[in-house]
């Protein structure tokens, strides 16, 4: 009879282990679904100015000297990528930054864009490496786009029109931002709406 | 320690030895995550905003060696309630913080829990928190006097096994919730 129990103790135990590496099994493989559900592009929030719109000009001194005009006609794409100094996603995204704009070379110019205490932003600068890119601090430049949530990224074409905006978190949103201009759409949620995709996934 | 003991009925051996090696890995995993990671740690103890900044540093090397300690003092039985009530006294803390700045309004700043997945604040963490010090409670007990046999070990060693799979369980969909809140939110 005791042998019985044992071993029948020792069974359930074994079968209780197995279950608990299935649940967490399942577990993981919903997370991997929610990393691909998750708005799989930069979420726009539909506020500031539209894409395709011009872009608002703003002259800015930026951080270590000299100025830095956003809007207006010039020679290439800008990329202006809200952050901040307390912002860990936004540190995150600075490595994606980094290779982004060697990637696209003088193609690209690259504006990091914050509002708050200078000091603390000096500090930041130089502890993440960041001296090489224009750094500006205005408040009112973010209020002009709605800046609501952070990391924020506008992405602003030669001539001077919003091309792509909104809230980026991860490398794909931030090259969504590209694939958006590239394909000619406001962001990737108007691609999935637009008429065309429709009719494909139909 | 005494007051500690005096709160506590006795508990089967097996209970608290269980209680015990599941507590002292926790926590021995907690620290060997937050060491090899210190950067991710003190900016985490940064965005709790509890501490003055001057104090954030030193504060952040030292969280993960009491944790050490704690976690090692905990597996044998004679510096068991000791390591216990220092296991306790963390956990005391780290949830004041937490229930701190849910009552703030942020719950979007990550709980610095170690590893690589965000798990934002929220009363899933307190309420982990909360068995996490029930467990160690349950450590601290005085032992019934029987006599164990070779079956009791192996059932410390399954009963161990378990409570760390659940641990894990709860912190993975610890760090699902924010995702599933963030999708049912979604236009």
């Amino acid at each position: 009879m005791n042998e019985a129990l044992i071993v029948s103790n020792m069974l359930l135990w074994l079968a209780v282990l197995a279950l608990l590496v299935v649940v967490i099994a399942l577990s993981r493989q919903i997370g991997i679904l929610y990393e691909r559900i998750a708005p799989m592009g930069a979420l726009m929030m539909d506020s500031g100015p539209k894409v395709g719109e011009e872009a608002p000009v703003f002259q800015l001194p930026s951080l270590g000297g000299g100025t830095v005009t956003l809007g207006g006609t010039g020679s290439g794409n800008t990329l202006v990528f809200f952050l901040s100094p307390t912002c860990p996603v936004c540190k995150k995204l600075l490595p994606v930054l980094k290779s982004l704009k060697r990637a696209e070379g003088n193609r690209l110019t690259l504006v990091l864009a914050s509002d708050g205490e200078q000091p603390e932003h000096e500090a930041f600068r130089r502890r993440a490496d960041l001296a090489v890119y224009p750094y500006v601090l205005s408040a009112e430049l973010g209020m002009r786009y709605h800046v609501s949530k952070l990391p924020y990224a506008v992405l602003i074409d030669a001539s001077g029109r919003v091309r792509a905006k909104g809230l980026v978190n991860s490398r794909e949103q931030l090259d969504s931002l590209f694939s958006a201009q590239d394909l000619g759409v406001a962001s990737v949620q108007d691609y999935l709406d637009a008429p065309k995709f429709a009719k494909e996934q139909a | 320690m005494d007051a500690l003991t005096v709160l506590l009925p006795a508990i089967d051996p097996v209970l608290t030895h269980s209680a015990a090696a599941f507590v002292g890995t926790v926590l021995l995993i907690a620290a060997i995550e937050k060491l090899r990671d210190p950067d991710a740690f003190r900016d985490a103890v940064e965005n709790y905003q509890v501490l003055p900044g001057a104090v954030v540093p030193a504060f952040a090397r030292a969280v993960p060696l009491l944790e050490l300690l704690a976690g090692v003092m905990l597996l044998p039985v004679a510096s068991r309630q000791a390591g216990a009530g220092l296991a306790l006294a963390l956990w005391l803390m780290f949830t004041a913080a937490i229930v701190l700045n849910l009552r703030r309004g942020r719950d979007r700043i990550d709980c610095g829990c170690g590893g690589s997945a965000h798990t934002p604040l929220g009363k899933g963490l307190v309420l982990r928190n909360v068995a996490l010090m029930l467990a160690t409670w349950v450590a601290a007990a005085p032992m019934l006097g029987r006599s164990t046999v070779w079956l009791d070990i192996v059932a410390v060693g399954f009963a161990t096994l378990f409570l760390l799979g659940l641990h894990f369980l709860a912190n993975t969909m610890l760090s699902h919730q924010s995702r599933l809140l963030d999708l049912r939110n979604s236009p």
